[in-house]
Formats: structure tokens, sequence, C-alpha cells
């Protein structure tokens, strides 16, 4: 008896922008209540793969399920389920941080008291004041914060985080995945892309990309005494340089 | 209703704080309409002439007074250096160098013939370099011409043209063209808004969040479209303004009439916009292109400044899509002439069809770029 379907199911996902192959012939599934993280120098494919699973990128070949669904067949229902934290955070940089909760909110259909209930979630977490500012004075980590609990607002089950630490400060990264821990417990799906080789220790599995191909795919500690690496770093180094010569 | 609302909120409050939109709204249309205003005119004041009188008489010398008195010439009858009559070869130097517009040519007979056979000629050569500004030459010099030989003969007397010009009695083209002005502004403001609009979403990458949320393509285009209909008819009364009290542009139709029209015709314009930015990557194209695609159409193709009758038969056919065309024939309907809604029925029609037609088909490539991707 087969139990139920892999949060998200990526099979033999290619994407070519013109005659270059960004991402090639990549398969791969995150189960669910899972971490895992995507890691991968910048121009690796990360981005591309994605957008894909979301749906902003057209596939060339192959196909993403979400939560047993076809991407390409349920593109409304898969909507549903998916939340999207862009590489930029995307939130609008002239309207301030409440504002900014508001309007997404409205666009998810929510009714503007659900929102406020909501809003008063975060701020018990950020000061009132900083989320009555502009998005664009307010300090990169709360922008990070504000982002993501926007993604979070239609309560979707499998959020996809495209780069969420870049540009914060270590200390905002550490308390970041705190909340990344959290969403776990609470039952969300998370697949993570980073640039930062040492936020794999917060994974339950890595998936490591380069040159739009997966290396390296696992448990980080398992991964580290198979390839008989001390570091991340030198188990990505490793990977690279093992797929490289076959 | 709820998810446009939230767009709409958006941005109107995207539009107050963002100083590169109020500087779009309201300094490019009255930077636009005060150089535009000013430099576009087929009046020509005080053209420069040169007098060659071969003939030296009290006849000709009264002919040359009458030139100089008229308002449109400034007559230059003696040689550069003054020391005596201009000659032919001197006065062709001078339209060669662009320094005279027009020479009179008296011959050294025109008293003689005149007096013998109650016929003589008069010469006006003309630099042709410029056909507008021949024209006008031509229709001066003639009319200074026709006085002057109606005060010799009397013949003002006994047949007098009764003219009456409606609508612009002074003849002043800007009476003409601002009106005119405010429509190509218009129209190229309503369609930067939104392209303006679209194309930043796509830069910050928000309009992935947009993409990915359970928002209907026609309601972004919808959302997108109704805050910045109010702020183009602000910024069409601001325009309209500005020409009624800096240029002295009458207003004698009914403004609300010209409030219906416009109102359809900035939709015509914000849908185009938001056509233009399915295909513009970033702002600065998006610029470029509504640029390109609104003001090189309404200005040579919609009846602003070249009849459309003048146009061949495929600029013609081309015109007939161009909301301008309508909203022109409109705006100085209602502007000069006090017409009323009913005498604009067919160009509202085709305003409306024309504004359907262009919100149909943004929404179709919105909707279809937006597939494109899944």
């Amino acid at each position: 008896m087969s139990g139920p379907p892999p949060a998200i199911a990526v099979r033999s996902l290619s994407k070519n922008f013109g005659r270059f192959p960004a991402v090639r012939d990549i398969s791969f599934d995150v189960g669910r209540e899972e971490i895992v993280g995507f890691l991968g120098p910048n121009g690796a494919g990360k981005t591309t793969t994605i957008k894909m699973i979301t749906g902003l990128l057209k596939i060339t070949s192959g196909t993403v399920w979400i939560d047993g669904l076809d991407s390409r067949e349920h593109p409304a229902a898969i909507k549903r389920k998916l939340g999207y934290m862009s590489q930029k955070f995307s939130l609008y940089p002239l309207l301030t941080a409440l504002e900014n909760i508001e309007f997404f909110g409205g666009i998810s259909g929510l009714a503007p008291a659900q929102v406020r209930r909501q809003a008063a979630r975060l701020q018990e977490e950020v000061s009132p004041v900083i989320l009555r500012q502009k998005v664009q004075d307010i300090p990169p980590g709360i922008r990070q914060k504000v982002a993501l609990f926007v993604c979070l607002l239609p309560g979707p089950e499998i959020i996809l985080l495209d780069e969420p630490t870049s540009g914060v400060d270590p200390e905002a990264r550490r308390r970041f995945w705190g909340e990344i821990y959290g969403l776990k417990t609470g039952g969300k799906t998370l697949l993570v892309s980073t640039h930062n080789l040492d936020e794999a220790e917060y994974c339950d599995r890595i998936l490591i990309i380069h040159n739009g191909v997966i290396v390296a795919e696992g448990e980080p500690g398992e991964l580290l005494r198979i390839r008989k690496q001390a570091t991340i770093e030198d188990l990505f180094q490793a990977a690279i340089r093992d797929h490289g010569q076959d | 209703m709820g998810r446009i609302k939230a767009i709409i909120v958006k941005e109107f409050l995207h539009i107050l704080r963002d100083p590169r939109s109020l500087t779009i709204v309201f300094a490019i249309p009255l930077i636009m309409i005060f150089i535009l205003g000013y430099s576009i005119s087929y009046d020509l004041n005080r053209v420069d002439a040169a007098l060659v009188d071969l003939s030296q008489g009290r006849l000709s010398r009264q002919l040359g007074r009458a030139f100089a008195a008229s308002p449109f010439f400034v007559v230059r009858m003696r040689s550069e250096d003054g020391r005596g009559a201009l000659s032919l070869a001197q006065a062709e130097d001078l339209l060669r160098r662009g320094r005279v517009r027009e020479i009179i040519v008296i011959p050294a007979d025109f008293a003689r013939r005149l007096s013998a056979t109650g016929r003589s000629e008069i010469g006006l050569v003309i630099d042709g370099s410029d056909v507008n500004v021949a024209n006008l030459v031509y229709q001066y010099g003639e009319r200074v011409l026709m006085d002057f030989i109606a005060a010799m003969t009397g013949a003002g007397q006994v047949l007098r043209i009764g003219t009456k010009v409606h609508f612009n009695p002074e003849a002043r083209s800007q009476f003409f063209f601002i009106p005119g002005l405010v429509a190509v502004i218009l129209l190229m403001i309503s369609a930067m808004l939104t392209s303006l609009s679209v194309a930043r979403e796509r830069e910050t990458g928000s309009i992935a969040l947009l993409f990915i949320s359970p928002l209907r393509s026609r309601e972004i285009v919808v959302g997108k479209t109704i805050p910045y209909i109010l702020v183009a008819l602000l910024d069409g009364a601001f325009i309209l303004l500005f020409a009624r009290f800096w240029f002295g542009i009458p207003l004698r139709g009914s403004l609300l009439v010209l409030l219906v029209f416009a109102l359809l015709y900035i939709v015509s314009g914000l849908s185009l916009g938001i056509l233009i930015s399915t295909s513009a990557p970033t702002q600065r194209v998006a610029m470029l292109a509504t640029m390109l695609s609104t003001l090189l159409p309404s200005i040579l193709l919609s009846g602003f400044i070249f009849p459309l009758d003048s146009l061949a038969p495929v600029l013609r056919a081309i015109s007939y899509v161009i909301p301008a065309t309508y909203f022109l024939r409109i705006i100085r309907g209602v502007v000069l002439k006090g017409a009323e809604l009913r005498h604009f029925l067919f160009e509202g029609g085709m305003l409306i069809g024309l504004s359907l037609l262009l919100l149909a088909v943004a929404s179709r490539k919105f909707n279809r770029q937006r597939k494109a991707a899944q």
C-alpha cells in the first residue's frame, strides 16, 4: 500500500533559455513536513527550478507534481497550496509594511478583519512603529520577516523560499532559520534555496545543484559521512569535482 | 471585488508617494504644452521681404509703402551698405542666404504699362524650401497687393468680400493646436501611467507574487486601470486649465461633455499602456515604447498637424484606429465651437469600440503571458 504523495515531486525537469540549458534533467522529491535545502552558487539553476515549480516559468521538459497534482493540469489548485518568497522579497518599497500586508492579504481574498488579526501577531514580534514605516526604510532583517509573513498569509502548505537569507546579517539569518523550524513543526513543507553552504546544517535534506544539474542529494550528516568530507564546503567542492569527472 | 479594491488602494498609495509618477502626471504635460504650445504654429509674424523697385516712380513707391505698412512684412528696399536701392542680384543673394523669404519685384515699366494698357505685372519670388511658409508668404503678399489695387482703382467700392471667420476670428493657430496638444499629451500620459506601473512590477519582481496569487488577469488589468482613470482625468483637467489660463484657449462647450469623452479616451490610453507593458521588460523600455507608439501616430496621423485628407490611403486607414483621431475632433469641437454630445456620436462610438478592443487585447495578452509561464 503506497503512502501519500510527496509534497513536491520533480521528474526530469529541464529549462532552456534559447540554446542555454539552465536546468538539465533534474529529479527530486520533497517529503511532507520536511525542510529541504537547495544549495548552489549563483547561476546554478536554483531560482529557475523554483520558478518552474511555482509556475512562474514555463517548463521546457519534465514534470512537477505538487501534492500529487500535475502542475500543468491543476495550476489553480496548486496556487492555493504554494507559498513563494522571492529572492528580492518583492515587497512594495513605497508602501509601509502594514500596507504591504493588507495588500497581499486583500489579493489573496482574505477579509480585512482577518488580515488585521494576522498582522497583530506580527506586531507582537516587530514594533508597530517599524511596521508603519515604508518598506524601503526598514532594515533588511525586518523586511525579510515581513516578506515571509506575507508569503504565509493565505496559509499555504508548501513554502518555497528563494534565497531568503541573502543580504541579511548572521544574527537575522539565525533567527530566520528558527522561524523556518517553527513552520516545519507547524506542519509546513519547505524548499529553501541558498548559496550560503553553512545553512545546510538547518536542513533535513539538501540538494546541491551546479550548472543546472543536481550533483549531490541527501541528509547532510550522511552525505558528509559517505563522501568522507569534514564540512559542507568540502562536500560541495568534492561533489562538483566528482560530477565533472563523470 | 475585494481583490480589485486591494490593487486600487495600492496603486493610489504608490502614485501619491512616488515622485516619478507625480512628475509624469504633472510636470511632463506642463513642459510639453509649454514648449509645443509656443513652437508649433502656422502663424508667421513680420516676414522679412526684399523689395526691388526697378521702376522708381510714384506708383511703385506707393506700392513699396503699402508692403512696408502691412503687419505681415518687414520690407528691405536698400542695399546692405545702405548706399542705394536694392538690386535684383542683391535681393536674390538675400533670399539664398535665408535673410528674406520673399522678393517683390516691381518692373521698370510698371507705371507706364499700367497707364497705357490698364494692366501691369508685379513679380513675387518666394523661398519655396519650406512649403508651408511659402504658401503663407504668397497669401500675405497677395492680400497686400489686392488691398493696394482696390485702393488704387476704387474696386473695393464695387465689390467687397464679406468674410467672417467663425470660432477663431483672429485665426490664431494656437487655438487649433493647443486643444490638439491636450489630446496628444493625455493619450501619452495615460498609456505611460499603466505601462510603467506594470513594467515596475516586473522590474522589482512583485509581478511574480501577483501571478501566483489567486488574482485573475482581468482583475489585475481592471485594478490597475481604475485608479489611473481618475489620475488621468485630473491630469486632463489640469492641462486644459493651463491651456485656458496661460494660452487663453476658450472653452465654449460643456466641460461635462468633454469629461464623458475624455473618460473613454483615457481608457483607450490606459489599455494601450498595459498592452505595451506586456512586451516591455523594464520601465525604460516601457517609457520609450509608449512615447513612440502614442506620440508619433497621434501627432502625424490623427489630424493634429496634417489634415487626414492629405494622408496616403494606407496611412489614412491607420488613422482610423488611433484614438487621438476621434478625440481631437471632439476636443476641438467642444472647446472651440461649443459643440454638443450629439455632434460626436460617431466619434464617441469609435472611442468606445477602440477602448473595449484595446482593453480586451491587453487583458488577453496579459493573460497569455501569465499562462505561458505555466
